[in-house]
């Protein structure tokens, strides 16, 4: 069963995982989300739970209601959590990271950069 | 007092279920509104069932209940009608094949679609020409929820539905609850001690300890009443100052202590830890005490 953490509120947790699959491309922009009841369904929440986690999305720009047809990823909603989740990586992921790999002597070198690719 | 034009769909006001000298449940007050999620939760002995038999006529209670605006005792036939129980005791009969029990409820119920209930078994692998003595425990319980969920009904009652499943069962019962009983004006009351896993799936908890309710909330009322701090052992001292509800470890090494408050604790005890998500079975166990332990503290 999914687990949630005690770090924040499930209908947060449940925006933050939707939003990662969203920057993933699912679903793709101008294609409709899956409705409350599947989502509530698919996850065993609330689907009070669930509302209150597509209302964090709405809230954030990256879904739009359709009146009588239910919720749709928005046009740009990718490039928008993309902007946000890089601000994210260099404002606070980056410099703790550096840090860590200045402690450990790692240089640019030792990280195959190109290889990943 | 009327359900019927409150809209609420359970109304109890002091309710008392004795049981010789002893109170099972003990002068409780609480409301269940249309589409809802209830965990009724309780150790073993802390009155859940006596509650549930309550609501459906079962029991003898003192004080008001109104369930769908009918009194549960004098009116139970048409309170059944449309309200479906199911109890922890539930069987099955071993020899009867499952087409079988949808015609015997079609005879039974005015409110039973045996059209809804094939519709419903589909979703689960047990076919309409078993025998319910060939199916597993977590297939019985999956075919009695369809069975019980074709019914047009209101409120669902399950006493203990996953008791002994193990977890793919457990989690294919919930799906189909969530899925096709839960369309936002039905509601259902779940009693059980899994209260890890049947947390998230929950609008509200009722918890009952020895008789008496000693929390009725909505989970989102929970996160803004109670205050969860996550904090290293050193500040233990000033934590326990501040009257935590409950204090308990959470792990090894650093911030691995926590404490509960019913309330926010003064700013200074809040500096000194991390604010979490305080979780229902730490509630649980800060609201309700096992009566072994009782015992053997005195």
């Amino acid at each position: 069963m999914q687990t949630w953490d005690q770090s924040q509120p499930i209908y947060q947790q449940l925006a933050d995982l939707l939003a990662a699959q969203l920057l993933d491309g699912d679903p793709p922009e101008g294609q409709a989300m899956p409705s409350v009841r599947v989502l509530a369904g698919q996850y065993l929440l609330n689907p009070l739970t669930v509302n209150r986690a597509l209302q964090v999305l709405g809230d954030e720009g990256l879904l739009e209601s359709r009146r009588g047809v239910g919720l749709y990823v928005m046009a740009g909603a990718r490039e928008r959590l993309k902007a946000a989740e890089r601000r994210r990586f260099l404002e606070d992921e980056w410099p703790r990271l550096r840090e860590r790999l200045r402690r450990l002597d790692i240089g640019a070198e030792q990280l195959h950069w190109g290889d990943a690719r | 007092m009327n359900t019927a034009t409150s809209g609420l769909l359970v109304e109890a006001r002091g309710l008392t279920v004795r049981y010789g000298a002893k109170r099972a449940v003990d002068d409780v007050s609480f409301a269940i509104p249309k589409g809802r999620v209830v965990g009724l939760l309780g150790h073993n002995g802390a009155g859940k069932t006596t509650l549930m038999k309550a609501l459906v006529g079962l029991a003898r209670p003192e004080g008001q209940l109104q369930v769908l605006g009918l009194d549960p005792r004098r009116q139970r036939v048409q309170l059944l009608a449309s309200a479906c129980y199911i109890p922890d005791v539930a069987i099955l009969p071993r020899w009867a094949r499952i087409e079988d029990l949808i015609t015997l409820m079609s005879g039974l119920h005015p409110g039973f679609s045996a059209e809804r209930a094939r519709q419903l078994l589909r979703r689960t692998s047990v076919g309409l020409s078993d025998k319910v003595k060939t199916l597993s425990k977590g297939m019985v319980v999956q075919a009695h929820l369809a069975l019980v969920a074709a019914i047009d009904a209101r409120l669902m009652i399950l006493d203990e539905p996953t008791l002994g499943l193990d977890v793919l069962s457990r989690k294919a019962f919930y799906e189909m609850l969530i899925d096709e009983w839960c369309d936002g004006e039905r509601s259902v009351v779940i009693s059980t001690h899994q209260v890890e896993e049947i947390e998230s799936l929950l609008s509200d908890v009722l918890m009952l300890n020895e008789g008496k309710l000693v929390l009725s909330i909505s989970l989102q009322d929970i996160d803004a009443r109670f205050v969860a701090l996550s904090h290293d052992a050193a500040v233990a001292e000033q934590m326990a100052a501040a009257h935590p509800l409950l204090r308990y470890r959470t792990g090894p090494g650093p911030g691995g202590s926590a404490a509960i408050f019913d309330g926010p604790p003064p700013a200074h005890v809040q500096a000194l830890g991390q604010r979490m998500r305080p979780s229902l079975v730490d509630l649980f166990v800060a609201l309700t005490r096992k009566p072994e332990l009782d015992r053997t503290q005195f």
